[in-house]
């Protein structure tokens, strides 16, 4: 069973380390609001930003580039650096979209990419990206389930920043939102499963 | 201040001009996400107060040069609509009055938000009181604290505040805008619950040493109900979906 | 405008080429309108409005003041708006920006322009009249402020009670009656995306805009214009724009109508 925790919520009378929680006087409180897993004695947050660890999948656009050097936004707050190999065939410009993975963290601040990929055309939306992880689904099942029935292809950043171009684009923003909406709530493959079937056999 | 002149009786028949009890709260009502551009919000009715507060972050500091390499700074500002009030018709915008409370305000959040987790950064606290009764910047720490939590911003413990004072020589908690004007002693107390750390004291009039201590009880006590309802509105937030969706499979 | 608005802006060029919007709305809807009045109970009048995602939040203040010496028999109205720092990652703390000023002003002309208050009605006394204040507060910003604000003054007018006055003073806890009214205005916002012409934008579509028109009118008549941005328009195409507003102005009063149970 799994409950909604909120901070200063104690989730043990004893000091457990597990992420997203405080220490104080030998007890273990919560420090977001989330899901406390009692049985895995973890929480899973429910809300918040960001917080970039090495190999998480961005995606970012170019906002700068010399020499090869490009900064990368990864939102209205986090910039990266992408330091292009020396076997770069297709030089990036601003404006370019980009999927790419974090190498390294510098000083808690410069993150640097690489196994950049460019993505051409398309749009962008954002989402809150405590959503993602249910956005991409255990072995990225949801998130290929709408690929399969809307036709779009979508690339999904850990930074919250979701790609997609062709098929039924629309259909796709409204089923991702609406991941973010419920995400915490059980079942939810099957039901946005049943939602795009509908929609789809109704537009045909 | 209103002039004692004309000061209306405040305690009749061992009841308050409301009607309540010497230690009775106003109803609160609260509600969690209710901005969609913000990064965390609520709406907060407290009596007839109505505040609405918006938190941005964590997110790039502005200017550059404040960025902190060990932690994240906090912006807070209160203002008051200029039709908050039943009477005149304020001053958009903040005044004297209003940049202390965002002062004290920031300083409340700066102990509970983990600062140390968000290095570079900047959180944004915005506070708008919507119609004013008394008792507005306990009640805007107090849905400051579920914006936050709203957020997703780590924090130790979710704040409340709440005012206490004296009207004659009875304690009297949370004054509503007349008992505030005429009253002897007001003063609003923030705390975080799981020590009871008080983070914001103000005060001014005239308490006992005796009647501060029971002020602050009674504060203690009132801020256990307000903790309930703090929390059912971050709860409520995804009970609706579960609700819904979350027996069937 | 940071770079996924210009991917997004981009983006909705693309789609209205093929006359489709990103919220799959037709080019002539407005998004769904919701319309709550009296909800400051302190203000005489108040009304909030959601237009989409936008929600605005309009409150009627009355003070008795002096008439201005040119027009010595009757009241006075002023405007306000304030775009608050919490309805948008984009709005900053500070002084009203030309944004919140322009928008102030371009509400404020409908209304004024319309007659729609009775400010002869404001008059008590020799020497004695009511001020109006009408302050408008953005609460959450998706586009179009200009319609949405418009529908929340109006609506918050509507609203509007007059309270008592009595041996030169005002008793704020009675109010003795409906504000005078003398006619209702509305306006429609559109955007000029390539040769696309488009109502109530939302903030992306805003964005991507090359031009801006406001018309705000009565029903019978066009009170006020403005037009934004940098982007030209035709004269056809004022003509189109004045018949949609028109066409929407009665969709708009009868909102505003059964929200605040006051017609006219």
């Amino acid at each position: 069973m799994r409950e909604i925790v909120v901070p200063g919520e104690a989730v043990a009378d004893r000091p457990v380390r597990m992420h997203n929680t405080c220490i104080c006087n030998d007890k273990t409180y919560a420090t977001i609001v989330g899901l406390f897993d009692k049985e895995h004695n973890e929480i899973i947050p429910l809300e918040g930003g960001w917080l970039p660890h090495i190999e998480d999948v961005v995606v970012g656009i170019v906002k700068s580039s010399r020499n090869s050097v490009y900064e990368v936004d990864l939102s209205y707050f986090k910039r990266s650096i992408l330091i292009a190999s020396k076997f770069e065939r297709h030089p990036l410009k601003v404006g370019d979209i980009i999927e790419a993975s974090i190498k390294d963290i510098e000083d808690r601040k410069t993150i640097i990419l690489y196994r950049e990929r460019a993505l051409h055309g398309g749009t962008m939306i954002e989402v809150k990206a405590s959503k993602v992880p249910r956005i991409i689904g255990k072995n990225s099942t949801m998130v290929n389930q709408i690929s399969e029935l809307t036709g779009a292809s979508i690339t999904v950043g850990r930074n919250g920043i979701i790609w997609m171009r062709g098929g039924d684009v629309g259909l796709a923003t409204e089923a991702i939102l609406k991941i973010e909406d419920e995400a915490h709530v059980a079942g939810l493959t099957e039901r946005i499963r049943v939602m795009l079937k509908n929609r789809t056999k109704n537009g045909e | 201040m209103a002039s004692l002149a004309n000061k209306p009786d405040l305690i009749v028949n061992g009841k308050r001009v409301d009607g309540r009890d010497f230690d009775e709260l106003r109803p609160i009502k609260i509600e969690a996400g209710v901005l969609k551009n913000a990064d965390g919000s609520a709406y907060l009715e407290w009596g007839n107060n109505k505040i609405l507060a918006g938190v941005y972050g964590p997110k790039e500091v502005f200017p550059r040069h404040m960025a902190d390499p060990s932690k994240a700074i906090i912006k807070c500002r209160y203002t008051m609509a200029p039709f908050s009030s039943l009477a005149d018709h304020g001053r958009t915008g903040p005044n004297r009055r209003s940049i202390e409370i965002s002062k004290v305000t920031k300083e409340v959040f700066e102990n509970v938000v983990i600062l140390s987790e968000f290095p570079n950064s900047e959180i944004d606290i915005f506070i708008e009181v919507l119609q004013g009764d008394g008792g507005t910047r306990a009640a805007g720490i107090t849905a400051a604290s579920v914006a936050l939590a709203n957020a997703g911003i780590y924090m130790k413990d979710l704040v409340y505040a709440v005012s206490a004072g004296r009207i004659e020589d009875k304690i009297v908690l949370d004054f509503n805008m007349i008992e505030d004007n005429y009253s002897e002693a007001d003063m609003p107390i923030a705390v975080a619950p799981r020590n009871n750390d008080i983070l914001l004291l103000q005060m001014d009039g005239g308490l006992s040493k005796e009647q501060l201590k029971e002020a602050v009880g009674m504060v203690l006590e009132a801020g256990k109900k307000i903790s309930v309802l703090q929390k059912a509105a971050l709860n409520d937030n995804y009970k609706k979906a579960t609700e819904q969706y979350g027996q069937k499979q | 405008m940071e770079s996924i608005d210009i991917i997004k802006s981009n983006y909705i060029r693309e789609l209205l080429m093929d006359g489709v919007r990103e919220d799959s709305r037709g080019l002539n809807d407005f998004r769904s309108i919701k319309v709550a009045p009296g909800v400051i109970e302190h203000a005489e009048g108040s009304a909030q409005v959601d237009l989409g995602s936008t929600r605005v939040l309009a409150g009627v203040k009355l003070i008795m003041g002096e008439p201005m010496s040119d027009t010595p028999d009757q009241g006075t109205m002023s405007m306000a708006a304030e775009l608050l720092p919490l309805a948008s990652a984009d709005y900053e703390t500070g002084p009203p920006s030309p944004d919140s000023i322009e928008l102030a002003r371009v509400v404020d002309r409908g209304i004024r322009a319309g007659n729609c208050i009775d400010l002869a009605d404001l008059l008590v006394a020799e020497g004695k009249a009511w001020s109006v204040y009408a302050d408008l507060y953005i609460l959450n910003y998706d586009g179009n402020l200009f319609d949405a604000g418009e529908l929340a003054v109006m609506s918050a007018l509507m609203n509007t009670k007059v309270p008592k006055y009595e041996d030169d003073k005002v008793i704020r806890e009675e109010r003795i009656k409906d504000i005078k009214l003398n006619n209702i205005v509305t306006s429609a916002t559109f955007a000029k995306i390539g040769d696309k012409i488009l109502l109530d934008m939302n903030r992306n579509e805003g964005n991507a805009a090359d031009a801006r028109l406001t018309v705000a009118t009565d029903g019978s008549v066009v009170r006020a214009m403005q037009k934004g941005l940098n982007g030209g328009i035709t004269v056809k195409e004022i003509d189109d724009m004045v018949d949609t507003a028109m066409a929407k102005h009665v969709e708009l009063k009868s909102i505003m109508e059964k929200a605040t149970k006051r017609s006219l």
